[in-house]
Formats: structure tokens, sequence, C-alpha cells
């Protein structure tokens, strides 16, 4: 897993604001979520700051604030997708362990890829080894290569349309 | 409403044992360590969401709710780096 891209081709005043904004949006995420976590007690408070400053700075430092739009209804698009195929691709996988032929064509698929190296093919490519069926297990020549359980099912269509949905949800830009 | 709230934690909590049964079957039968770990992964991804699921009409308050969806999360990210780390080492390695 390599660490950062980004882009640096934006005007530097642009820079400064935009990633003091994404500063405070991840400090505040990381204190919602430490409060969830930990609960809200007043001697936590200096463990939690500690917590949320090396929270943030590791998060700035793996991955560099990006200028592309979110859209909130592509994102919740692509969270529905994700859980369909999570299901629909489990049972496949749980009828198949439990089967007693024990029905399985494995081998490796490559899928060619729109998405940069780097952060942006890392996301997807963890997105995808949550669905059953799929496990990413490298790259090669710019394709990043699946090992699937059944090489006969049409993995290639739904990596696309899992891509499709990244893109406008996140990468829009 | 107590028992709609216990229906649906005995239905959802079931069938996440369901998907974590369906996932050990699978990480015994399977058989080489890239298949093993499709059966792995899988489990955890709709096993522990149907557990997770079928826990939040128990959850006290809004918090406890929020706590389950977390630990949710965090197990599926764990899950998904972890498991891409494993198939790429078994594919570099040519490991069974």
């Amino acid at each position: 897993m390599s660490g950062s891209s980004g882009q640096r081709n934006v005007p530097a005043g642009t820079i400064t604001r935009g990633w003091w904004s994404s500063v405070a949006s991840r400090a505040v995420g990381f204190g919602c979520l430490w409060l969830v976590l930990a609960g809200a007690q007043v001697g936590d408070v200096p463990a939690a700051a500690v917590a949320i400053a090396v929270a943030t700075w590791t998060s700035l430092y793996l991955l560099e604030p990006g200028s592309s739009r979110r859209s909130l209804p592509a994102i919740a698009r692509l969270a529905s997708l994700f859980l369909y195929h999570s299901v629909v691709a489990g049972i496949d996988v749980a009828g198949r362990a439990l089967n007693p032929r024990l029905p399985l064509r494995p081998g490796f698929v490559a899928y060619p890829t729109r998405l940069p190296r780097g952060v942006r093919q890392n996301v997807f490519t963890t997105l995808t080894s949550l669905l059953p069926g799929t496990v990413p297990a490298g790259e090669e020549n710019g394709q990043i290569i699946y090992h699937c359980l059944d090489v006969t099912q049409p993995v290639l269509a739904d990596l696309a349309a899992e891509e499709a949905a990244l893109i406008r949800a996140l990468y829009n830009d | 409403m107590n028992l709609a709230r216990d229906i649906m934690t005995i239905a959802c909590v079931s069938t996440g044992a369901f998907f974590f049964l369906a996932g050990t079957v699978g990480l015994l039968r399977f058989p080489d360590t890239l298949t093993r770990l499709h059966a792995l992964t899988k489990a955890d991804n709709l096993g522990l969401g149907f557990v997770v699921l079928g826990l939040l009409p128990q959850a006290e308050g809004l918090r406890d709710g929020l706590k389950l969806i977390s630990i949710w999360m965090f197990a599926l990210l764990a899950g998904a780096t972890v498991s891409q780390l494993i198939a790429r080492a078994v594919r570099r390695s040519g490991a069974r």
C-alpha cells in the first residue's frame, strides 16, 4: 500500500484554506469517534486530545486533503450498491461452502482500472476486497489482479459498476 | 414493541451466526490459502454486520448504537486491508 498521492497543481491560497478546513473537519470527526467509543469523561480529556492530534496528523500524512467534490447522494448510492453486492455474493459464497460438491472454479482475473495508482486505487481495492467472491492480490501492468472463487461469474462487470459508483461518489473531478 | 424488537434481534443474530458458520465451514473445506481467505473475510463482513444489526434494537441509547456500528466498521477496515496484504504475499510467494 503506497502512502500519499495527490494533485499539487492548485493555487497555493486554495490549498492552505482547504488544508485547514480538512484539519478541522478530520479533528472533529476523530473527536466524535472518541466520544462514541470512550464516552465523555473529564478525566479522559488529556488522553483524548493526544489521540485526536495523533490521529489527525496520521490521517493527513497518509491521505492528503483532495480537491475533488464529494456528492452525498452518490455516496449513498455507492453504499447501497456495496450492501447489495455484499449480501448477494455473501449468500453465494455461503452456498458454495455448504454445498456437498463444493462448486469452486477459483482463478485470477485482471481488471483494467481507470483509477490512478496510489490512494484512489487503494480505496477501490479495499472496497472491493470486502465484496464476497473477490480478493485483490496485487497489480500488473496497470491492471488489478483479483482472485475469484468462481471465474465464470460476471466479476469484471460487478467491479466496473462498483468503480463507476466510487468515481461518482468521491472522485468526481 | 419489545416483542418486535426481540424478534428482530433473534432473526438478525441467527442470520449472522449462519454466515459465521458458513464462513467457518468454508475455511475448513476450501482447498488453498486464497480461497480460504474469501471464506474468512466474507464471514466478517456479513456475519458481524447481521449480529450488529440484531443488537441495535437492544442498545441502551444512541451512543451504544453508534459504538456497535463503529466496531463493525473497524472490523471491516481491518479485514479489508489485511486480506489484501495476505493475498498479495501468497501470490508473490506462490504458496498454496
